[in-house]
């Protein structure tokens, strides 16, 4: 057999053919399963797969566009080092090399690795196991810090192990689901079509949302209680004072299988004199809280289905255990229908936490309170320089860089300059850092901007791994298309790294599934008694077990199929549920109530502030830095807003559509005010994707205070008090241009269209009044085109180069005005006669029928005004019928609140 | 000339009497330049034999469409192919035709015309439309041998003489006026291979119909045919070379120099400034006039059986140099002369739409922006296109288009009418079809 040789150019006949993979989807923490078709090592089509337990063939807007983020464009082809390309010997040693001087001078904790919930398990295995076991230190964080810290420190104290017991499947059968400080419809959409579904299939089932946002979630809920920000623990409490009240405590399941409640109830009772001052203290009217208490209260199956609202908190964790202290005390847990299910927000956040990802674990759900823990690892790993405390976590990592105590960190595969609290602080400590390794695939994030070391990954599509999505379920991701350039995957560069520290017989892996083996194989480590297996001191047991994959062939890792954990001699085929029989992973076997004092988010608005919110849009993920790339991804919400209510609106004199400016730690976020009833009053929402990179002034984290969970660490991002006051433009307008440029207006925002970008502008500065305003932009055009009025109420300007439009300009200091720029973004690139492409002017095709309104479907882009007439042609009177006539709400189903608005 | 009457006229007296012998009345009508022309049209679609016509012309040729004079300087047409009634046309309707005759005098009283042959004819309706002569310019020395007007077909032909002329290694040609027939003009000789200087008053050309902008952009499109310019001045004088030759001493023009001092050689200048009506007849027949023959709103001058029409008359102090009106005219006087239905006319402004040099051009109501009101401009350098509209209290008060003139009437329409049109700005100046399409998107919203 001859080798295939691949090169940029080449394409041989064996990749022409087109190949399909099963796959999985690499964003939120549903995990769906894809097939993907590959054709000349690209991947050209991307369906959902009807055997993933997960998404039972669905898949959302963002992943049905999978394939609309490939190409090589933008990527990172070469290792760097201090700016120049180097080979990737050069770049690794320089790595060890820093690394090795770094701890040689200052000790271990002198160094960090930075790492992602959107690395796949081995890269992450392999990470830690360098930090952790082998240069003897616990500084090792992930970005899940920032999302899944509270949940999973709120297991570990109630069940004694950080493990979510149900699965997608108790979604659908649960007869009520309580969904609180989550937005499904938008950020997992395909487990809340599930959901829906359900409701639909039987009517009866209730779903109670429990949201300070009238999200897309809360307006298809059956019950909405708008709660005070942060009030979920007094909410929780006080359900549990509302179950004892009315005798719905399941008493025989609590003396079983509990211990600890009559302390956690006291102490929710000191807060409370009555359920009147719950309702108070949520500021919610008491009728609406008893009606979702007796929901609760009265039937038997219920979810509590929760997300970063309640993890994203100074108080988290406690938020956490008061939701699962109402399953305990109910028994609704450990069966079907019925539990405390914690959502993930990235595609491998459980997997993270399975290897030990976090500074506050060791590894395979292993911890430092117990020596016995650490010398079971150490022994596993042959490691000669355990680590034997916990490591600092995400916000105190940054600071010890600020600080100078951290002097080299290596980040993989996240973007901390756009995610962190306090993100302008993250950019100065970066700065300070002797050392900053960046492992990643796209050029130009605005963290690479400030890497020394700049290490080309491989991505989605490219990479072989596996994942751990919400429910346990744990799929392989395909390596189904050749990386670009000298990109390598993030366990391989790991491992070279590792080798040039002199840990080579430790590091010796060929391909992903010795590591895979090797983590299974530690999991099962001295883990082998059964599940109810009374367990003495020493033992250290573990649910997370997946020892039956530990001899798993290459070829079966290929073709895995996925499977919840544990994995083991007892359950060989996983495990649909845990903890069914009462029992749980604590010492004794029983569950812990945890006492909760509730209490408010730490730092309170003053006067002349406002709450600043922050979360996930529909269409987007994270810092955008491939969704961004998607241009029909961008037609939901095409720039970062602020969502106000009426009377903040006038308190701070701001006009809807009109810019506004949030100001917090010395940064600033400017979006475009929506007024709305869905935010309560003196809180606002900002959407968290939009950067550096995408707009002039939207990094929400830099105005986020660095207040973290005091258990877990976890950042409060749900809750920053910021001022606010009008932006108060001269002028706004929009750009339409094949290349990217650097604007230099006060305000921008950059949208990925099919062809170039387009730029939302406004500036405090005066409006010129011909092309002579753009030719900075564009020194090489001088063919311009230009409709103006002598009153700068209108200005348009379109430069050609060899006659195709190249640029289109379009300002009014009348900051009502509006210009649809739909037509143009069309006509980008493209040769106009030149004397007709006056026309192009304006904006319009002249049959008129380019402008079909904002974008509701993003599957097959169908914009509100196309959905009105319609509607108002009589031709459709149903979401449904709308579904047959236009297809919009047919594919992923997140528009489908939206849609039913247009009949309310 | 004799009093004694021509043969000519002996036979049109022979005529006369048959027609009087069927007692046809007599219309006839002085001048046979394009408002005859039209006039003799609308008489014969509703009245054919109602009048016995005669047309005296003086012009040796029939009815031609004056506007080509410009093609046919620039080569585009000829004599023959402008010519739209020839003397057989008037024939065939039983129009008597005098060509090469000037109507000397005309007696109310008897309604007799004088030829400047003595020969006298009766009318019982009597038009004028001498039509219009090249307006004076005030500059010195304006006798010399090369100057022409450049009205009708043997000013033409004198040009095209001039500019055909062999021997003489290079042809200068002077043309003052940067109005329509100036521009006309230069252009028709720089495609004959003249060298062109068009001298003109104001800062830019056309500055009736063009504002700055545009007039520069037309400039630019001529300058590429290699016509110069000397703009914001006037001619001074004529200068002149004296050449003797067997008969008599010949003043050839050698130049002329202009208000600022600069001379500008050439041997020949087409006089193109403007247009005074003939009025001069009426004068004679002591009909009243002003800078021209006033007419009311049937036509008539202040004498009931002699109506006016075209460049030569004054309707409520207007006088006239577009066709378009002029076609008014000419129906509102076919009305009354051949059904009696007086139908006033009504001078409507109207838009001006001019070629020049391959370039369409359009232009209504105001060129220049005034208090109040907002202007828009698009403006397209490479492909030399550029709209104006000027909006005054939400309404349309001047339109200004080069290059492309689509949905000029439209937007004439929309000025005449006194529509508002705040809403429909600035997609209207792109064109009226993106209008309906704002309406339709309006309609949709409002639904």
């Amino acid at each position: 057999m001859t080798d295939i040789i691949f090169t940029d150019k080449q394409s041989p006949a064996s990749v022409s053919s087109q190949t399909t993979s099963k796959t999985n989807c690499p964003y939120c923490g549903v995990g769906c399963g894809i097939e993907a078709t590959v054709e000349n090592n690209k991947v050209i089509a991307v369906k959902g797969n009807a055997e993933h337990p997960a998404n039972l063939g669905r898949l959302c807007v963002k992943g049905s566009s999978l394939h609309e983020t490939q190409g090589f464009h933008n990527r990172i082809l070469s290792p760097r080092v201090y700016g120049k390309n180097v080979s990737w010997d050069e770049a690794t040693s320089t790595v060890a090399k820093h690394f090795q001087d770094t701890i040689a001078q200052y000790g271990p904790d002198s160094v960090a690795f930075y790492l992602s919930g959107q690395l796949l398990t081995e890269d992450y295995y392999v990470a830690n196991k360098l930090m952790k076991g082998f240069i003897g230190s616990a500084n090792v964080d992930t970005n899940s810090r920032l999302c899944m810290a509270s949940a999973s420190a709120a297991h570990k104290r109630a069940f004694g192990e950080d493990v979510v017991a149900g699965c997608y499947e108790d979604l659908t059968s649960a007869d009520a689901i309580f969904i609180i400080g989550a937005n499904p419809a938008y950020a997992h959409p395909i487990v809340y079509q599930r959901m829906i579904k359900a409701r639909e299939e039987n009517p009866t089932r209730k779903i109670v949302v429990i949201d300070p946002r009238k999200t897309a979630t809360a307006k298809d809920a059956d019950l909405y209680l708008a709660i005070k920000p942060g009030s979920d623990a007094y909410f929780y409490n006080g359900l549990l004072l509302y179950l004892a009240e009315q005798g719905k405590l399941n008493n025989d399941y609590i003396a079983k299988h509990c211990q600890g409640f009559e302390q956690a109830l006291q102490t929710a009772q000191s807060q409370f004199a009555d359920i009147a001052a719950v309702a108070t203290a949520c500021d919610i009217e008491l009728s609406l809280l008893l009606e979702s208490y007796q929901i609760f209260a009265e039937t038997d199956n219920v979810v509590t289905f929760f997300s970063q609202g309640i993890n994203q908190s100074s108080t988290g964790v406690d938020k956490g255990n008061a939701i699962i202290n109402c399953h305990l005390a109910t028994g609704k847990i450990g069966r079907e229908g019925a539990g405390a299910f914690s959502i993930t927000g990235q595609p491998n956040a459980m997997g993270g936490r399975e290897v030990g990802g976090l500074s506050n674990q060791l590894a395979a759900h292993l911890y430092f309170e117990n020596s016995n823990e650490i010398d079971l690892v150490k022994r596993f790993w042959q490691a000669p320089n355990i680590a034997t405390k916990e490591g600092l976590k995400a916000v105190e990592l940054f600071d010890a860089v600020h600080s100078g105590k951290i002097k080299a960190i290596w980040i993989m595969a996240t973007n901390p300059v756009v995610s962190m609290p306090n993100a302008n602080r993250i950019k100065r400590a970066l700065e300070k850092c002797p050392m900053v390794v960046v492992s990643e695939c796209y050029e130009n994030t605005d963290t690479v901007n400030y890497a020394d070391v700049v290490l080309p990954a491989s991505t989605w599509g490219e990479k072989q791994g596996s994942v751990t999505n919400s429910d346990r379920t744990i799929s392989v991701h395909k390596s189904m298309i050749k990386a670009p350039g000298e990109a390598k995957n993030d366990w391989q560069i790991i491992t070279d790294v590792a080798h040039a520290l002199g840990f080579k017989d430790a590091f010796n892996y060929q391909h992903p599934v010795d590591i895979f083996r090797e983590h299974a194989a530690l999991s099962g480590f001295e883990n082998s008694h059964p599940f109810s297996y009374k367990r003495d001191e020493n033992d250290v047991y573990r649910v997370f077990d997946i020892s039956a994959l530990a001899n798993i062939s290459q070829a079966e890792y290929e073709n895995f199929s996925p499977i919840k954990w544990p994995i083991n001699s007892a359950n060989p085929k996983g495990l649909k549920r845990i903890f069914t029989d009462g029992i749980f992973a604590t010492k004794n076997q029983k569950a812990n109530f945890i006492p909760i004092i509730a209490q408010l988010p730490r730092k309170l608005p003053g006067n002349n502030q406002v709450v600043m919110n922050s979360g996930r849009i529909r269409d987007q993920w994270h810092t955008m830095t491939r969704t961004g790339r998607v241009a029909k991804l961008m037609t939901h919400s095409d720039e970062p807003y602020i969502a106000v209510n009426p009377d903040d609106a006038k308190r701070f004199q701001l006009e809807d559509k009109q810019l506004a400016v949030l100001s917090n730690l010395g940064a600033e976020f400017i979006g475009r005010v929506n007024i709305t009833t869905e935010q309560r009053n003196g809180e606002i929402f900002v959407p968290i994707h939009w950067n550096d990179n995408f707009s002039a002034s939207a990094r929400v984290s830099a105005l986020v205070n660095p207040i973290s969970d005091y258990i877990c660490g976890q950042p409060e991002f749900k809750h920053s008090p910021v001022n606010i006051k009008p932006f108060n433009s001269v002028w706004s307008g929009y750009l339409i241009s094949s290349q990217a440029v650097n604007c230099q207006t006060n305000y921008w925002s950059k949208i990925q269209l099919e062809q170039g970008h387009k730029y939302l502008l406004s500036d405090q500065q005066e409006l010129g009044d011909d092309e002579s305003i753009l030719a900075n932009l564009y020194p090489t055009i001088d063919d311009w085109l230009v409709l103006k009025d002598d009153q700068q109420n209108v200005l348009r300007i379109a430069g050609f180069i060899d006659n195709k439009l190249h640029c289109f300009f379009a300002a009014s200091t009348n900051l009502d005005l509006e210009f649809n720029t739909r037509f143009i973004e069309e006509q980008l690139n493209k040769t106009h006669p030149i004397k007709t492409r006056f026309k192009l002017m304006s904006g319009l095709d002249s049959d008129g029928k380019n402008d079909v309104g904002t974008m509701i479907c993003s599957c097959f882009q169908i914009g509100e005004k196309t959905i009105k007439e319609t509607i108002e042609s009589g031709q459709c009177k149903s979401v449904e019928a709308l579904g047959e006539k236009l297809k919009c709400g047919t594919n992923c189903g997140s528009c489908i609140p939206e849609l039913k608005a247009f009949f309310t | 000339m004799t009093n004694t009457p021509s043969p000519t006229a002996d036979r049109l007296t022979n005529q006369f009497s048959e027609s009087v012998t069927q007692l046809k009345p007599l219309l006839v009508i002085i001048g046979n330049g394009m408002a005859t022309g039209r006039l003799l049209d609308e008489i014969i679609k509703r009245t054919p034999n109602k009048y016995q016509i005669t047309v005296i012309g003086k012009e040796h040729f029939g009815s031609y469409n004056r506007i080509m004079l410009s093609a046919v300087l620039a080569g585009d047409a000829t004599i023959d192919s402008i010519m739209q009634k020839p003397p057989a046309w008037y024939k065939e309707h039983s129009i008597n035709f005098l060509s090469g005759s000037l109507v000397t005098y005309i007696d109310k009283k008897t309604k007799v015309v004088e030829l400047a042959s003595s020969a006298q004819i009766n009318y019982d309706e009597l038009i004028i439309a001498t039509g219009s002569r090249t307006a004076e310019i005030p500059a010195k020395n304006q006798d010399v041998e090369g100057i022409f007007n450049f009205r009708d077909i043997a000013d033409t032909q004198k040009i095209q003489a001039f500019a055909k002329q062999e021997g003489s290694s290079s042809k200068q040609a002077i043309v003052i006026g940067g109005g329509l027939l100036g521009l006309e003009a230069a252009y028709g000789l720089a495609i004959s291979g003249v060298e062109v200087t068009l001298v003109h008053r104001n800062k830019w050309l056309l500055n009736r119909q063009l504002d700055k902008v545009s007039g520069n952009m037309l400039q630019s499109i001529m300058a590429q045919k290699k016509i110069k310019f000397a703009l914001g001045h006037e001619v001074a004088s004529f200068e002149n070379t004296i050449e003797s030759n067997a008969e008599r001493k010949v003043k050839s023009l050698s130049g002329v120099t202009l208000t600022n001092g600069e001379f500008i050689s050439a041997q020949m200048a087409v006089i193109a400034t403007g247009i005074t009506p003939n009025k001069k007849l009426a004068e004679i027949a002591n009909i009243d006039f002003n800078r021209a023959i006033l007419v009311n709103d049937y036509m008539q001058t202040s004498d009931a059986s002699i109506s006016a029409l075209g460049e030569c008359c004054e309707h409520n102090r207007a006088t006239f140099g577009l066709v378009d009106p002029i076609w008014g005219q000419c129906i509102t006087l076919a009305e009354r002369l051949c059904n009696n239905v007086k139908k006033p006319f009504q001078n409507a402004p109207v838009p001006t739409k001019l070629k020049v040099s391959g370039v369409q051009l359009f232009s209504a109501g105001d060129v220049e922006v005034s208090e109040g009101s907002q202007c828009f401009t698009l403006l397209d350098k490479k492909a030399l296109i550029y709209r104006k509209i000027i909006v005054k209290n939400g309404k349309i008060s001047g339109i200004v288009l080069f290059g492309d003139v689509s949905s000029g009437m439209a937007y004439f329409e929309l000025m005449r009418q006194q529509i508002t049109v705040n809403t429909m700005m600035p997609e209207l100046l792109i064109g009226d079809e993106f209008v309906t399409t704002i309406e339709n998107e309006q309609k949709v919203s409002a639904a």
